[in-house]
């Protein structure tokens, strides 16, 4: 059968092609091989919705396609796809996201002359590619294949403008903070490979399902340094969780996003904001039957998340600049989350995941729009005014700023609440140290929904109410419809999207309007689907909810708290800063202000680490390796040379010389082996 | 019955063609110079020597693909004995046989250019096809008084080769001493002869084994046997019989170098394997002397002699010199980890086959010096800067030979030294293993300063090479194609090796 699966590969060969066709024929063709990007991730577009709807059907996918390393009495190293309701959907939002993208460039790049446009969309190709593969992975070895790949574009897009001095440094900080977790994922990798003999993700025999077997005795796997599987496990979670952290912008691996808006902002669109470092929040929840098997790195994951989510968002409060304000958010909205998967609710991230995507692409995209009006001044204090000037980007933006800020009914709200929601009743319901944790990280998470309101807000009625504060802001440069088409498309998606899984009203209502549940129940690989996550939530790291309220009162309750916050950041922006001329109330802050441009000094504190502590540790190997190491290398090699000096004297050129050492040798040997032999 | 016996003995005559053809060849060369004694035309001598010397290798190879030496319960065509038992033709016979054969083949080609300016060509051929009949014949001897006929017969066109330069000083020097140390060293081994006849009173080797077992003399068997060591040490250049060696190797004509280093000391080898694992086999010798501990001995030795002095000498020739005394040291290793019941086809064999890829890879890089004094580039490692620049082919091969000698996987010294290295695990000599590999790091070190000087250090000023030699090049290049194909093809010649091991 020809299906929709047959054609899974090409979802991610596309653009591949689109890579291949703008690196090397780039120069030759009209728009720098932004066409072939378009077509190609048109084409994957199409491919994944077919996809989606045989996924849709009850079907899934999960083959192994090639075999790269035999394995003899051992595990093989393969490649494969997986597609389950998961990724079907992550599939859909990739693609979308890359194909308008890849549209709007054209008039963020191509219509405004930029140079180098071949290596541009080239990069934009390969990271398409990548993403997409990551998200089909089959097993864990080639999702951190491709997770490394992803990594390789987001530097080679983030320092695309490498003549300037800001871009290159940021696309170094961007490698080495994330490559610094990476290495975590990788032995991490390593670690489920030795520990369960397969890197699969679905099915019977991957090591979730593996490692749920051996904590119910039935299985056996191997661990390490004498702990029980239990807590093995947890370490081999947390190990992966190094990668996680790095790519999703977790505190305190988070400092390199700010730094990556150096790049384009259709890369910041796409890649630092819906897709790459959504990578790490997919990964947590493609492999999450074996995060559900370990209350500690559950714990563990919502705490960082909750923690990430509020300290984003407090340091997004005093930004100046658009993209600045947009990159704490995204940290932010990731925490929330990370925040859901540690709470145990996972179609409440994935929910999120969803929206995000949405609205924050919109933002992006936005605020490319913006800075292309803006002559590329990305300071909102040198703007105001844009409403009347540019309505299209204008509303659309409002819209993503509703969702993000989670005004119902935008998008943000519906997925937001959700995620609060099940944080709080499993907080309250969950027994010990995990129920207090999760607690804590809904504080946090729900504390902040205040000040994402509130930062959202100001940053739209500073950039597009008010009196224009510039000359620039006055005749802004206008956009062509290769900027609005995507916006609008977003624009209402931000609206919309919400709608997938509307809990709240389904429970005052009745009617069933939970879709998204109903798609990451069932249907799935088994071992795979929202169920046994949570039947393996409640039995084994014992995630129990509990509603204090009752369900519906609860559920309302939860709602309108967040609403309720958010309504009272949104509040507070609007009064000081929609005005004709706003101030910078920031300033009332004081020394606070300065801790929160600084962002807490966490560059500060990362730049230490590496001057005052890595340094002089590699200093002292570095001695180590010239002292001890080489001397004793030179040493072996003196004395080497100094016994080959010697062999060299024996041969002294006298033939009668060469006569006597032969003959006192045969001597000696016969002496020597004939008392051995006892001849005497 | 008659015509029986007939063919019989037809087919046997026919076994020994190899060897045959190469003195043949040499007789051919005799009588051509005789038809034109001033015909100083290379290409015909070179012609019919290299042919003869190509048609022998050639026919080794379909014997041994033919499976001949093979005895029939292996599927073979059976194990040729001649002369009541004084000549043996097996797969051990042949494998060597085809080693001297194809190194001869190299060398003659390669010399057809190196002898252009020197006279007395016609004898220069003939010496050394006589040699090799000499060393091809030692393969088959299968008594100590056919292998010392032959054994003489190997060296003393030798002695004559080496001192082939005749205006030259050093090359005269090298011919004299190498024949003082070689008269010595045949003395040694003659007595050595003379007293396991005294003890056994038989020279075929099966017949002597068969009188030590039934009882003899140890003390006279042991010194007889310890002389035979002696003889076999001075004809590989094992220590502490190899101060010849690195004289006459500096001294002679590249290409005799090479003929050496090879062929003659496999020569060597295959009488060493042969007297001692058919006449004095451990079961039966051991009473008299442990020569497997003598050999572990004289192995562990000659390795650290060789390296170590290779790593400290200031030209490429000698440098190469020492590191064949070296290989002498790790091939040693096929006697010396012979301990109590090893594989003996398995330790054996590794010998053998480190021997065939030996051959290919020392006879081209003492080519390549032959190449590079056929230039006048000079001898020393500085003299060979920048030659990659003017000959990049030619230096390619050398570097294949070198890091093949070293053992690393570009050509087939890389498996050659891993059986090696298993011999010794597998036979528990965990010091030879150590030896092994200390001395292979070390040997790294030294072969790289040419490959150095070759690729990466800057051409002194004015070196310009206006001439390529096509035979020293045909030469070159054919044993780094066959070296480099040995790594990949190293499963036939193991194979070959250790079914030629298991029979002896």
């Amino acid at each position: 059968m020809a299906g929709a699966f047959t054609y899974a590969p090409a979802i991610a060969a596309l653009p591949f092609v689109s890579f291949l066709v703008a690196l090397f024929l780039g120069d030759r063709m009209p728009k720098g091989g932004a066409l072939a990007g378009i077509a190609a991730t048109a084409g994957s577009l199409l491919l994944s919705a077919w996809v989606a709807l045989t996924v849709a059907g009850g079907a899934t996918y999960n083959q192994t396609l090639y075999t790269f390393i035999e394995g003899i009495d051992t595990f093989e190293l393969t490649l494969g796809i997986l597609i389950d309701p998961l990724t079907a959907l992550m599939l859909l939002i990739v693609s979308l996201i890359a194909f308008l993208v890849h549209v709007f460039s054209l008039g963020y790049m191509n219509d405004e002359g930029e140079t180098g446009l071949p290596r541009y969309y080239a990069g934009l190709g390969l990271f398409t590619f990548s993403m997409l593969s990551f998200v089909y992975a089959s097993n864990i070895l080639m999702a951190f294949m491709f997770f490394e790949l992803v990594g390789l574009c987001s530097f080679l897009l983030i320092g695309f403008w490498f003549r300037e001095a800001a871009p290159p440094s940021a696309a170094k900080k961007a490698f080495l903070v994330t490559r610094f977790g990476d290495y975590f994922f990788l032995v991490g990798v390593v670690g489920i490979f030795a520990t369960f003999g397969t890197g699969a993700f679905a099915g019977a025999e991957s090591f979730p399902a593996i490692a749920e077997q051996a904590l119910n005795g039935e299985a056996e796997v191997t661990t390490f340094f004498g702990m029980d599987p239990q807590t093995w496990f947890t370490v081999l979670g947390l190990l992966v969780l190094g990668g996680v952290m790095g790519k999703s912008a977790q505190f305190p691996l988070h400092t390199w996003l700010p730094d990556a808006m150096e790049g384009p902002t259709p890369v910041s669109a796409l890649i630092h904001a819906a897709t790459m470092v959504a990578a790490g929040v997919y990964l947590v929840a493609r492999m999450y039957g074996f995060y559900a098997l370990s209350p500690t790195a559950l714990a563990i994951i919502a705490l960082v998340g909750g923690f990430t989510a509020l300290f984003a968002a407090t340091m997004g409060v005093v930004k100046q600049e658009l993209k600045q304000v947009l990159a704490y958010s995204t940290i932010s909205q990731y925490g929330y989350m990370m925040l859901a998967l540690g709470a145990g609710g996972y179609v409440a991230a994935v929910f999120h995941l969803t929206t995000h995507a949405m609205f924050k692409a919109l933002l992006f995209l936005g605020a490319g729009s913006v800075i292309i009006a803006m002559h590329h001044n990305e300071n909102m204090w040198d703007m105001g005014g844009l409403k009347d000037r540019m309505p299209v980007t204008y509303w659309t933006f409002l819209s993503g700023s509703l969702a993000l800020a989670g005004i119902v009914p935008f998008a943000g709200f519906w997925s937001k609440d959700e995620v609060l929601f099940e944080a709080l009743i499993h907080g309250l319901g969950s027994d010990g140290g995990l129920g207090t944790v999760l607690l804590a990280a809904y504080a946090m998470g729900l504390l902040s929904v205040f000040f994402t309101g509130f930062y959202t807000f100001r940053m739209v009625f500073l950039t597009f109410h008010g009196k224009p504060r510039t000359e620039t802001a006055r005749k802004p440069h206008g956009v062509g419809w290769n900027v609005k088409f995507p916006l609008a498309v977003l624009g209402v998606l931000a609206a919309t999207i919400g709608f997938l899984n509307m809990v709240p009203l389904e429970k005052l209502t009745g009617i069933h309007l939970s879709f998204l549940h109903d798609w990451l129940a069932h249907g799935g690989i088994e071992m795979t689907t929202s169920e046994t996550y949570g039947t393996l939530l409640h039995d084994v790291a014992g995630v129990t909810a509990h509603y204090p309220l009752g369900e519906l009162g609860t559920t309302l309750a939860s709602a309108a708290v967040s609403l309720g916050l958010a309504l009272a950041g949104v509040g507070t922006a609007w009064s000081l800063y929609n005005v004709d001329e706003p101030t910078e109330h920031t300033d009332k802050l004081g020394s606070l202000k300065t801790v929160l441009m600084h962002n807490y000094y966490q560059d500060e504190y990362q730049v230490w680490l590496a001057t005052g502590v890595t340094y002089p540790l590699a200093r002292a190997a570095d001695k180590f390796d010239q002292g001890v190491v080489d001397g004793v290398v030179n040493g072996v090699s003196s004395v080497s040379l100094f016994g080959g000096g010697r062999m060299r004297r024996l041969q002294s050129g006298v033939v009668s010389n060469y006569a006597t050492l032969i003959t006192t040798a045969l001597v000696v040997l016969l002496v020597a082996f004939g008392l051995i032999g006892g001849w005497f | 019955m008659t015509q029986l016996a007939l063919q019989m003995t037809q087919s046997s005559w026919t076994a020994l063609a190899p060897t045959l053809l190469l003195g043949l060849s040499a007789l051919a060369l005799l009588l051509v110079d005789s038809i034109s004694p001033e015909e100083s035309d290379s290409t015909l001598l070179a012609g019919v020597a290299g042919l003869g010397s190509l048609a022998a290798a050639v026919t080794t190879m379909v014997f041994l693909f033919g499976g001949r030496g093979l005895p029939t319960e292996q599927g073979g065509q059976g194990i040729v004995s001649l002369f009541g038992d004084q000549i043996v033709v097996d797969q051990m016979s042949l494998f060597f046989t085809f080693i001297v054969a194809s190194v001869v083949t190299l060398v003659v080609v390669a010399s057809s250019d190196y002898l252009r300016d020197h006279r007395y060509k016609a004898e220069y051929y003939t010496l050394v096809l006589l040699a090799s009949t000499g060393m091809s014949l030692l393969a088959s001897a299968n008594s100590l008084a056919i292998a010392f006929i032959s054994l003489e017969l190997a060296s003393l066109p030798s002695f004559a080769l080496v001192a082939f330069l005749k205006s030259n000083k050093g090359s005269v020097e090298a011919g004299l001493k190498y024949f003082l140390i070689g008269a010595l060293s045949s003395a040694v081994f003659a007595y050595g002869i003379s007293l396991v006849y005294a003890a056994t009173g038989a020279l075929q080797f099966d017949a002597v084994a068969t009188a030590i077992g039934e009882g003899v003399q140890t003390g006279v068997l042991g010194i007889g046997i310890l002389m035979i060591v002696g003889g076999v040490a001075y004809k590989t250049a094992s220590s502490p019989f190899h101060f010849w060696a690195p004289e006459a190797y500096e001294g002679a004509p590249a290409p005799i170098s090479a003929f050496l280093s090879s062929a003659s000391k496999a020569a060597g080898f295959v009488l060493a394997f042969r007297v001692f694992l058919t006449a004095f086999p451990v079961d039966v010798a051991g009473a008299a002397i442990d020569w497997v501990l003598v050999f572990q001995v004289l192995a562990i030795v000659t390795m650290f002699v060789g390296n170590f002095a290779a790593a400290t000498q200031e030209k490429v020739k000698r440098m190469l010199a020492y590191s064949s005394i070296g290989h002498a040291g790790y091939v040693l290793i096929g006697l010396a980890a012979l301990t109590g019941g090893v594989d003996q086809s398995q330790v054996l064999g590794a010998g053998m086959a480190h021997l065939l890829v030996y051959g290919f890879m020392n006879t081209g890089a003492f080519l390549f010096v032959a190449l590079a004094e056929y230039w006048g580039v000079g001898r020393t490692f500085e003299d060979y800067n920048g030659l990659a620049t003017q000959a990049p082919l030619a230096c390619a091969a050398m570097t294949v030979f070198l890091f093949s000698l070293a053992g690393l996987p570009i050509g087939g010294g890389f498996f050659s030294k891993f059986t090696l290295l298993m011999a010794t695990v597998n036979s528990g000599t965990w010091l030879l293993g150590a030896a092994l590999i200390i001395n292979s790091a070390l040997s790294l070190f030294y072969y790289t300063r040419v490959v150095k000087a070759m690729w990466i250090e800057d051409p002194a000023d004015g070196l310009e090479l206006d001439d390529y030699p096509v035979g020293l090049y045909t030469a070159v290049v054919a044993a780094g194609v066959v070296t480099f194909l040995l790594l990949p093809g190293f499963d036939v010649v193991i194979g070959f090796a250790e079914s030629a091991a298991s029979l002896v």
